[in-house]
């Protein structure tokens, strides 16, 4: 009796310290779960961990539809605390399905960049939702195939369809690709109907439609031995080409070509998943993950582990991103039309550029 | 007890069927069909969860076929996996002959090295086919049309990961041919050509059977190739069910779609069973040895330069061209792929294959030794390569969504999906074993198990391993299982080389075909440890 009595002394007085001290002890569990480009410097990880007494399960669940499709089928048990990676888009689906709970105010607070608020001022304002990171869809071209053929760049969308861009680009399928996708809604919004007479025109002068970005970017682009010196890309990619070379560069082997109509804009974030904490212990632990993506060291990691662009307006751009010109202004798709139509237009596109 | 004196099919099993049978059809029952029915269900039933109105699940089941574009896609897909098996044969079957017949320098290596396209990460090995048949290819640039664009390289990839399957079992089904029937036949002057077709193709039917079944199963399944190679155009229809399932949740065409592929690939595969059985013929002590090939016979040395050329042109030339990418690879690139990350993904890939290959070799054998009496029971063990496996993946979230991230589940799930390969070389193997040996052993007093340890299984050995090497190919490449939960701690050699091929860049590229070539070393050197005991083995 009198040793319980002790171990009660002593419980009362661990209750008396720090929270951090407590959390030291024995680290909270948080189940993250991301889609398969997530990728952070294991170190900085390690180190949020420790700070702040959580220990971290990354879980990978596909690429972005795919890991919101996991989470609708798994609600009634959610597989995770935290999602990151559902983005603007993919937002209106992530609500109706039910998958995401409101956030604290306090991450709402935390500082967003001017740019990442023009591009989706809905998104950005969201409060189940917080902004991590943002990139461009866009398309990629192959100096190089370019200055030895004597072909002068097209300057708008139209022109894709002429016969000097013939058989020139390639485009990954929609229904299996989401920077697939990103290119088609862009070109859909901004085309309105007409569109698909313009992909009609594409088709007739030979696009070429992959499965994957990694297929389109390694097997078709000429760069790296295809027949295609146009690609539907990232923004960030000519920096990549830079930062990954097998010699050194000063200046990236491609370029983005900014056609109007044909760049799309998109914003990353991570959320909580609604049933997923099982305690108030594990939200806090969501939260600080939350609030340390947003940190300064993890916005500046990720613009070359992921190349995306940071959302924090304090954090700067890392010196390869000059690569990737600047950021241009456009704005998001609508992602309530998105969430409507896509499936249809990946039906149209389907049965109009591949049959 | 099953396992009496009498001889019937049972006498070589040393345990009850329903026994035995219970490990196995745990694994397919519980990860393939119960997911699958259950993510069907939830389509029929529960859609509201989702959020979005989706149709009756009992109506509209000519819907599909009314759809021109899925229509098209499940036609398409019976016609492309028809023409490559039917290829298959027709290039494998003479192929494998001449192997089982003569023996030539390199040969116990070519068996080896024709298993390796398993094991490559499709788009790499896409890259492979294009380094010589591209437009920039090396042989490619001197074509006057773009092979890229045409279903023939879709074929040509589909024969060059499939091959291998058909030309290992004709091997095996050649060489254990009794040399005596052989003899007979010749001296009452049966001419080889006779020989061939009225004693030895039967003979070897029941292995060749048994692997153009999953050659046409992994034709009908193919998700990656077909798209690379071929272009979007040549979409299968287990593309549309993947992107119907992961991409838009749509689970009522999906399960639609699935169950119209389920009926005819059991059509295909329940005839496949019972030819099987019925083609079996037992095997006699005396089977017909190898001829050593001297340069004089210019006949059998002119079949062993048409193994080569097929070989090389279909099998290893891809393969060789990611070995010179790789050695020409930068500095660069070889300083990021020399760190830790890439010895744990080997270290991953080790220790979840090792697993799995235990597994679904124990299974496999279990299996398939009830499989010797049941045709039924033999469709069962196919139902891995029927299914497919984005809904194994999605339907295991409605059924254990709290075990998904544990690692055991993945090793199932790699078990699952090469099982299929044990089965097949063990169920034939068994079917070739006389049951009069069994009982002869039984009759002089041995217990079933003695039996099994020391009659049964010395003579299906070679089959198990295999099967054993094949299924290990696949754990190799992961068919399919990066659809399921995976941990960043988890990351193998494969998916590794995915997340480069993932990013931009010339060193990413080259750490693609670095690891790519290091995966295939790797391979090439635990086949020789699992198959080196059975090298000198006659009927390996």
């Amino acid at each position: 009796m009198k040793r319980r009595s002790l171990a009660g002394l002593a419980l009362a007085a661990l209750a008396a310290l720090p929270v951090t001290v407590m959390a030291a002890d024995a680290p909270t569990p948080l189940r993250v779960i991301t889609h398969s480009s997530f990728d952070m410097p294991k170190e900085l990880l390690a180190k949020f961990e420790a700070d702040a007494g959580v220990k971290l399960t990354l879980i990978k669940g596909g690429d972005a539809g795919e890991m919101l499709n996991k989470l609708i089928l798994s609600k009634e048990a959610p597989i995770a605390d935290v999602v990151f990676g559902i983005d603007n888009a993919m937002l209106p689906r992530a609500r109706k399905a039910g998958v995401l709970a409101p956030l604290p105010a306090s991450l709402l607070a935390l500082p967003l960049s001017a740019q990442v608020k023009a591009v989706d001022p809905q998104a950005t304002a969201a409060t189940d939702w917080l902004p991590i990171d943002y990139g461009f869809v866009t398309l990629n071209i192959d100096k190089a195939w370019f200055a030895a053929n004597k072909v002068a760049l097209p300057t708008q969308l139209s022109q894709l369809a002429e016969p000097t861009y013939a058989k020139l680009l390639v485009v990954q399928n929609p229904a299996t690709s989401s920077p697939g996708l990103a290119f088609l809604s862009a070109t859909v919004q901004s085309q309105g109907a007409g569109v698909w007479a313009w992909w009609k025109a594409l088709r007739a002068n030979g696009v070429k439609v992959s499965s994957s970005w990694s297929d389109a970017y390694y097997k078709d682009f000429t760069r790296n031995g295809g027949t295609r010196p146009m690609v539907v890309s990232y923004l960030t990619s000519p920096a990549a080409e830079v930062f990954y070379s097998d010699k050194p560069l000063t200046e990236s082997p491609t370029a983005n070509l900014n056609l109007n109509g044909g760049v799309y804009a998109q914003v990353e974030g991570i959320a909580l998943v609604e049933g997923g904490p099982a305690n108030t212990a594990t939200t806090q632990a969501a939260v600080a993950f939350m609030r340390f993506m947003r940190s300064a060291e993890a916005q500046t990691a990720l613009q070359t582990t992921m190349w995306m662009w940071p959302v924090s307006n304090a954090t700067p751009l890392a010196a390869v991103m000059t690569h990737a010109g600047t950021a241009p202004t456009v704005k998001a798709v609508d992602a309530d039309v998105l969430a409507r139509d896509s499936r249809e237009w990946i039906r149209q596109f389907n049965q109009i550029v591949v049959r | 007890m099953d396992t009496s004196i009498q001889p019937n099919r049972g006498a070589l099993i040393p345990w009850r069927p329903l026994l035995l049978g219970l490990g196995p059809a745990l694994l397919i029952g519980g990860l393939a069909v119960l997911p699958t029915l259950q993510l069907m269900w939830f389509g029929a039933t529960a859609t509201a969860t989702t959020g979005e109105a989706v149709g009756g699940f009992w109506l509209g089941w000519w819907q599909v076929w009314a759809d021109d574009y899925l229509s098209a896609r499940i036609t398409w897909s019976l016609v492309q996996a028809s023409i490559t098996t039917g290829l298959a044969a027709m290039l494998g079957i003479p192929v494998a002959w001449v192997i089982a017949r003569w023996d030539f320098v390199g040969r116990g290596l070519l068996l080896q090295t024709l298993m390796l396209p398993f094991v490559v990460p499709t788009l790499v090995a896409a890259m492979g086919v294009l380094a010589w048949w591209g437009p920039q290819g090396l042989l490619g640039q001197w074509l006057a049309w773009d092979a890229t664009e045409s279903p023939w390289l879709l074929i040509a990839g589909n024969l060059f990961f499939n091959l291998c399957l058909v030309i290992r079992a004709g091997v095996a089904g050649f060489a254990s041919q009794s040399a005596a029937q052989f003899d007979v036949a010749r001296t009452l002057g049966a001419t080889p050509w006779r020989v061939f077709w009225r004693l030895e193709l039967p003979h070897a039917a029941p292995a060749i059977w048994g692997a153009l079944s999953l050659v046409f199963l992994y034709c009908l399944g193919g998700f990656g190739l077909a798209l690379l190679l071929g272009g979007q155009q040549y979409a299968t229809a287990e593309v549309v069910i993947y992107t119907l399932v992961a991409h838009e949740l749509e689970l009522v065409l999906a399960s639609q779609l699935a169950l119209w592929m389920l009926l005819f690939t059991g059509l295909v595969v329940g005839l496949y069973a019972w030819l099987q059985m019925r083609a079996a013929t037992p095997r006699t002590a005396d089977i017909r040895h190898r001829k050593t090939l001297t340069a004089r016979q210019w006949m059998p040395v002119l079949g062993v330069a048409w193994v080569w050329l097929v070989c090389i042109s279909i099998g290893l030339a891809p393969l060789a061209a990611i070995f010179v990418k790789a050695m020409i690879a930068s500095a660069a690139t070889w300083e990021q792929v020399a760190t830790a990350e890439t010895a744990d993904a080997l270290f991953n890939t080790l220790r979840f294959s090792g697993a799995a290959l235990g597994v679904a070799v124990v299974l496999g054998v279990c299996h398939a030794l009830v499989g010797r009496r049941f045709w039924w029971w033999r469709v069962w063990g196919l139902l891995p390569l029927m299914i497919s496996p984005v809904m194994i993946a999605f339907g295991l979230l409605l059924l254990v969504p709290q075990w998904l991230d544990a690692w055991p589940l993945l090793v199932a799930a790699y078990a699952l999906l090469a099982l299929p390969l044990v089965i097949q070389p063990v169920a034939q193997a068994l079917d070739a074993l006389p049951n009069a040996w069994a009982d002869a052993a039984r009759s002089l007093g041995a217990t079933p198990w003695r039996v099994w340890w020391r009659v049964t299984l010395p003579l299906v050995r070679p089959a198990v391993r295999r099967g054993a090497a094949f299924a290990l190919a696949t754990m190799l490449g992961e068919f399919a299982v990066t659809l399921f939960l995976s941990r960043p701690e988890w990351t193998t050699l494969t998916t590794l080389i995915y997340q480069h091929l993932g990013r931009a860049g010339r060193t990413q590229l080259e750490s693609a075909w670095v690891l790519s070539a290091g995966l295939l070393a790797l391979t090439l050197f635990l086949f020789w440890l699992l198959e080196e005991p059975d090298r000198k083995d006659t009927h390996a």
